[in-house]
């Protein structure tokens, strides 16, 4: 196979050998088509390849950056887009029989956004079906799979992006967030995942989850790449009832490598009582704080409420709005819904008004709360999951009865970035979660940024062989 | 009576209520998911001042004209 290792070649380095003209767009394009080709067989991670979108993209990019340089960092730079942002002219299934024939005729404004920048699509990933039922083998498509082992769990929702930046199927990716579904596949995948400030990224053309809770957000092997792509695709969307009239902040420059003096709140009791870690995933955690303490930073405890006010309170918003949101098939057709989401949103229909209101009175309680802890450190850090455990239907009921470590922030609103801090003794990754200020997404990245340059993490890759073929 | 102990019958007409006319497997799956959905409501805080405001207040702004 060609292009061996262009496909672990980061954003930022294509980026540069692409305004240096030392790369070209269509050959890193067709390295990354021929590695799906050769490799997603085994993970699933792909649901459409636009493999002749993608040429025509990478051989345009390549004549406009010949003729006149590259209009920015993403300027020829392959990307993939969670199969619930709408793609013009590209099915948009949502992983579901419900949307098999759906063709969008506009694309999601990230995806505007991407385009506009030159950036070259390799096509739709696997997902949980409508990013909240799965992992599912009665939809559309099968679940996609973990390239660290292919027995385990990518995570979800954004199952298939996680998987496919962690393969070198793509640099890039976006995907969305409603109680951990970007963080989640990120450290499920032991790659970079940032769930940005609630309405810094647009959500219109994105299928929704619940609009109270959902965030588009990047996913990709850095933090570095990360800022890359939220200068794109951040920024003010009227489109959006959602989006924050703010201007998004320098993410590139934000990245000083500097963290000294850095005050770091950690939530032991959510750890250690609630929510408690297993050993080797504590270990992972302090080992964590202590780079951070030997760059510089402080680390203090914090109280925050109970992790499951945020969990009752997510979660009765959710399911009133999923509800609401998949009613007219519900009623008509629910045996087109696979069995773990159908399980999941059909009780929404029965919560009382009365309910969602206390549900959301206790919403503004618990984000004032997280604020107020937040205006006493600079970051927040906690572990994002233990790694990933094997492949398997969910148990029943998973969803209402367990608590995580990710869905407080999307209660809060806060930006929540998730990256690799290490390896378990079976090769899963470890995570890390930095939790910021509201709008302080660039000090998120900044913090991020300077662990993964102080660690030895980035330098290891799943290793994927293509399978012989009779 | 308690929301969290309502019979199958009384799910029944709370679901043909909500338009809901589901064959029995998918009944079964809903009468599990409300109890679940119920424990979540009942922990909910409802005893608070009057002028607790809920988080998704209209925000006029959201409505304003667009410029150009």
């Amino acid at each position: 196979m060609a292009h061996t290792s262009l496909h672990f070649v980061t954003v930022a380095d294509a980026a540069q050998m692409i305004a240096a003209k030392k790369l070209s767009p269509v050959e890193l394009t067709e390295a990354y088509l021929d590695r799906i080709d050769a490799l997603d067989s085994q993970l699933n991670s792909f649901v459409t390849v636009t493999a002749d979108r993608a040429r025509q993209d990478a051989k345009a990019a390549e004549a406009a950056i010949m003729a006149s340089g590259p209009r920015g960092k993403l300027h020829g730079i392959p990307y993939c887009l969670k199969d619930i942002f709408d793609t013009a002219g590209i099915r948009t299934t949502a992983h579901s029989k419900l949307l098999a024939d759906n063709v969008p005729t506009r694309d999601a404004a990230c995806g505007e956004k991407l385009t506009q920048a030159g950036a070259v699509l390799l096509g739709k990933t696997a997902t949980w079906e409508f990013a909240h039922g799965g992992p599912s083998w009665d939809i559309l498509f099968p679940p996609a799979r973990n390239p660290w082992n292919t027995d385990h769990s990518p995570a979800g929702s954004s199952s298939g992006s996680g998987a496919a930046v962690a393969a070198g199927l793509a640099p890039a990716t976006m995907g969305s967030d409603t109680g951990g579904s970007i963080r989640g596949p990120a450290a499920a995948n032991g790659i970079a995942g940032l769930k940005p400030t609630y309405g810094l990224v647009s959500r219109r053309g994105v299928i929704p989850n619940c609009f109270s809770h959902d965030h588009a957000g990047p996913l990709a092997w850095t933090c570095e790449d990360l800022a890359l792509l939220m200068r794109v695709v951040a920024g003010y969307d009227p489109e959006d009832p959602g989006s924050a009239n703010v201007a998004p902040p320098d993410f590139e420059a934000a990245l000083t490598g500097d963290v000294k003096g850095l005050v770091i709140g950690v939530p032991w009791r959510w750890l250690e009582e609630e929510v408690p870690l297993t050993p080797p995933t504590r270990a992972a955690f302090d080992a964590a704080l202590g780079v951070y303490k030997a760059l510089g930073a402080e680390v203090r405890e914090v109280s925050l409420p109970p992790m499951q006010y945020y969990e009752d309170a997510k979660k009765v918003i959710a399911i009133a709005e999923l509800f609401s949101i998949h009613q007219e098939d519900l009623r008509t057709r629910p045996h087109l819904f696979g069995a773990s989401l159908r399980s999941r949103i059909i009780a929404g229909g029965l919560v009382r008004a009365e309910s969602y209101v206390q549900a959301m009175r206790a919403r503004t309680d618990l984000a004032r709360a997280m604020q107020a802890v937040m205006a006493t450190v600079d970051v927040l850090m906690l572990p994002t999951a233990e790694p990933a455990g094997k492949l398997a239907p969910p148990e029943p009921g998973w969803l209402f009865t367990k608590s995580g470590l990710t869905t407080a922030f999307n209660v809060g609103g806060n930006p929540a970035l998730s990256i690799c801090s290490g390896f378990a003794e079976n090769g899963l990754p470890f995570s890390l979660q930095i939790v910021g200020k509201l709008f302080d997404d660039a000090n998120v990245l900044r913090v991020g940024d300077a662990y993964e340059k102080a660690t030895p993490w980035r330098e290891r890759r799943p290793a994927l062989a293509a399978r012989a073929t009779a | 009576m308690s929301e969290t102990t309502m019979s199958r019958e009384d799910i029944v007409l709370l679901a043909r209520h909500a338009g809901l006319d589901l064959p029995p497997e998918y009944f079964d799956e809903l009468v599990e998911a409300y109890g679940m959905v119920q424990r979540m409501v009942a922990r909910l805080p409802t005893s608070r001042p009057r002028g607790d405001e809920p988080a998704h207040v209209f925000n006029p702004m959201t409505f304003m004209p667009r410029e150009g």
